[in-house]
């Protein structure tokens, strides 16, 4: 079986810091996989690297069995991106921002017209496409990036924190859009530290930390074998031990105190 | 005890601003900014505005076409006057359009023709010397004008004719008179300069910008993503810097045609010729910053740390020779210097391509290496 995106040994060191350490997953093709891991686990710099913004110091990576250094160009053309930071130009409009990318992709005329204006109708948009992304909310903006990412019918798509910073409405938009696209025969690999967005969107789940994968595996595989009830739980099992522990040990005795200050509260000193 | 709120917006004010120049002493370029920049603006401004005797050894032309013995006397004792000024350097030959050509490469700032038949129009009673000046330079010009006339009005002093000079059977009549017609004025030497400069500056600061203020933004990434070469997203930044560097150089040329009535003398083609080479080997440089840069404040201390010194160098807003020799040297090695210094020969005096033609040689070389070199860099630097 072949693998909509793949990673053998995949390692990325700058300077002597090995941000990524050998990591190798497979993803099957139409289905979200989730990456979840801590602020600084590596996944930014993994995706970074499937998507041919950084060269890999060893290992390997395919997307959809191009290789990222050899093939670059082909990865690129059936590989969408959202990413934290907005790949959006404020000073054009939401529709020339789609041009734009459309016509970097080799997409032009009616074919063009016709894809800015699903998309831009898809993301509800297409009222706003002539005013300034600058003027835009950051919920708005964040449709159009992603929209932005979907102008050259990519193959795979990656969401790097793809619902950070937005408010609580846009974050079910944006996670009902993306569980739309699965639908829609696209792969699609989500990067997030949110527990429930990991849990609600994936089928197969990476958890990283300090470079590596910890495990992964389908959500219920993983939920059974640390006997955990969530994904946060496994999350913390893998990654979070210590500071749990430390947090539990220093509220059962060891330097914290519980004390009664007033009728049904408790202050902690 | 608690604080009075004075007290602790005090404190709290305190706080900020140890915390405020914590940062600034951590981010080095920032702290040898602030040491150099001082420094490099007293050297520039103390030689723009030159005190008397800052300028000396001007070099002029003397050209003897008067080969008779009278002609010939007059010319050395003119020289001999004229080196012992202190204020000009003289240098003797019979050709006539080569001290022309050495006038309009801005190696000699005048030239004094003794034209042949002066002894035997002296014999007659009277006769002319012609005296050419550099009309690009409105300082150098009233300097060196003054010590020509005040010499010919020395010719017959007593102090000659007893030093061994002959006295001038007749009257000797000094015409001053320029490559160009008409009188120029602060306005001709100051508009080829800074057409010149308004245009490559953009090519120097506006790549290294505008790819930095990318990276920050992250629409970089959005470009590196797409099929396409890196290096058609570095040349269309460049080709943008470029159509922006004209734009701002004819606006500078037709402000100081249409409301400074500077007149335009040169050939249009070789004036675009030599900008053009200029926007590009600044572009290139430009290039070659971005590879090294990543954030917009990082990008503008470098730039401002090169670009403004290079402007006071480069002769663009006052002449050369009103620096020390060591600050000259450096101004021949920029190439902004290059590209004033042909762009007005070209403008005002209407300078012959052979007479520009090592700026414009010279500038080619220098675009060329610098692209070989930016271009592998840059690419390096977007794929790390």
């Amino acid at each position: 079986m072949s693998y909509a995106v793949e990673t053998e040994n995949l390692t990325k060191a700058f300077n002597g810091f090995v941000a990524v350490n050998g990591v190798s997953i497979r993803v099957r093709r139409g289905t979200i996989f989730g990456l979840l891991g801590p602020n600084g686990a590596g996944k930014s710099t993994l995706l970074r690297m499937v998507c041919t913004l950084l060269r890999p110091t060893s290992g390997r990576a395919y997307v959809e069995g191009f290789d990222v250094e050899r093939e670059p160009n082909s990865v690129r053309r059936i590989i969408g991106v959202v990413q934290e930071k907005l790949l959006l130009y404020p000073v054009l409009t939401a529709k020339e921002n789609l041009e734009l990318f459309g016509r970097l992709y080799g997409i032009d005329g009616e074919e063009l017209r016709r894809k800015v204006r699903d998309l831009l109708e898809e993301v509800k948009l297409w009222g706003f496409r002539d005013r300034p992304v600058g003027t835009f909310s950051t919920g708005m903006r964040q449709r159009l990036n992603i929209a932005r990412a979907l102008i050259h019918d990519p193959r795979v798509i990656i969401l790097d924190e793809p619902t950070n910073t937005l408010d609580p409405q846009s974050v079910r938009w944006v996670r009902d859009y993306v569980k739309g696209l699965k639908g829609r025969g696209l792969t699609v690999i989500v990067t997030t530290h949110d527990m429930h967005e990991a849990e609600e969107l994936s089928e197969e789940l990476a958890i990283m930390d300090r470079g590596q994968v910890l495990d992964v595996g389908p959500v219920n595989e993983l939920k059974s074998k640390y006997h955990a009830s969530t994904v946060e739980d496994v999350f913390l099992e893998l990654t979070g031990r210590e500071l749990r522990d430390e947090l539990s040990g220093r509220i059962s005795g060891r330097g914290w105190r519980r004390r009664r200050s007033g009728p049904g509260s408790a202050t902690l000193s | 005890m608690e604080a009075t709120p004075l007290g602790s917006g005090i404190r709290h004010a305190l706080l900020i601003a140890r915390k405020d120049l914590t940062e600034f002493y951590r981010v080095r370029p920032r702290l040898v900014t602030m040491i150099l920049f001082p420094i490099i603006l007293m050297l520039l401004f103390g030689y723009m505005f030159p005190s008397s005797g800052s300028v000396s050894h001007v070099p002029i032309a003397v050209v003897v076409q008067d080969q008779s013995p009278q002609g010939l006397a007059i010319a050395q004792r003119f020289t001999y006057l004229a080196q012992s000024s202190g204020l000009l350097d003289v240098e003797t030959t019979d050709s006539l359009s080569w001290a022309q050509r050495q006038l309009v490469m801005n190696n000699v700032y005048a030239i004094v023709i003794f034209p042949r038949g002066l002894g035997a129009q002296l014999s007659s009673g009277g006769g002319t010397v012609e005296v050419i000046l550099d009309q690009l330079n409105p300082t150098l010009d009233s300097a060196v004008r003054g010590e020509i006339a005040q010499i010919f009005s020395q010719m017959d002093a007593p102090a000659q004719i007893s030093a061994g000079f002959p006295a001038s059977p007749g009257t000797l009549d000094v015409v001053f008179q320029g490559l160009v017609p008409g009188a120029t004025g602060s306005f001709e030497f100051l508009a080829p300069g800074i057409v010149a400069m308004t245009a490559i500056v953009g090519g120097l600061s506006g790549l290294a910008m505008t790819f930095s203020r990318e990276r920050e933004l992250g629409t970089l990434d959005g470009l590196l993503m797409a099929p396409i070469s890196r290096l058609s997203i570095l040349f269309g930044k460049g080709i943008a810097q470029i159509v922006r560097g004209a734009m701002s150089s004819v606006i500078v040329f037709v402000i100081s045609v249409a409301l400074f009535g500077v007149k335009v003398y040169g050939n249009p083609l070789l004036m675009i010729l030599v900008l053009l080479e200029g926007i590009l080997a600044f572009t290139g440089m430009g290039m070659l910053f971005t590879s090294f840069v990543s954030d917009q404040e990082s990008a503008q201390l470098i730039i401002m740390m090169i670009q403004f010194p290079m402007i006071f160098l480069s002769g663009a807003l006052f002449p050369l020779l009103q620096l020390p020799w060591w600050l000259r040297m450096i101004s021949y090695i920029l190439p902004l210097t290059y590209v004033v210094s042909a762009f007005r020969a070209e403008m005002v005096l209407n300078a012959p391509f052979s007479a520009i033609a090592p700026q414009v040689y010279g500038l080619a070389i220098f675009t060329v290496a610098v692209f070989a070199l930016a271009v592998p860099l840059f690419q390096r630097a977007v794929t790390r």
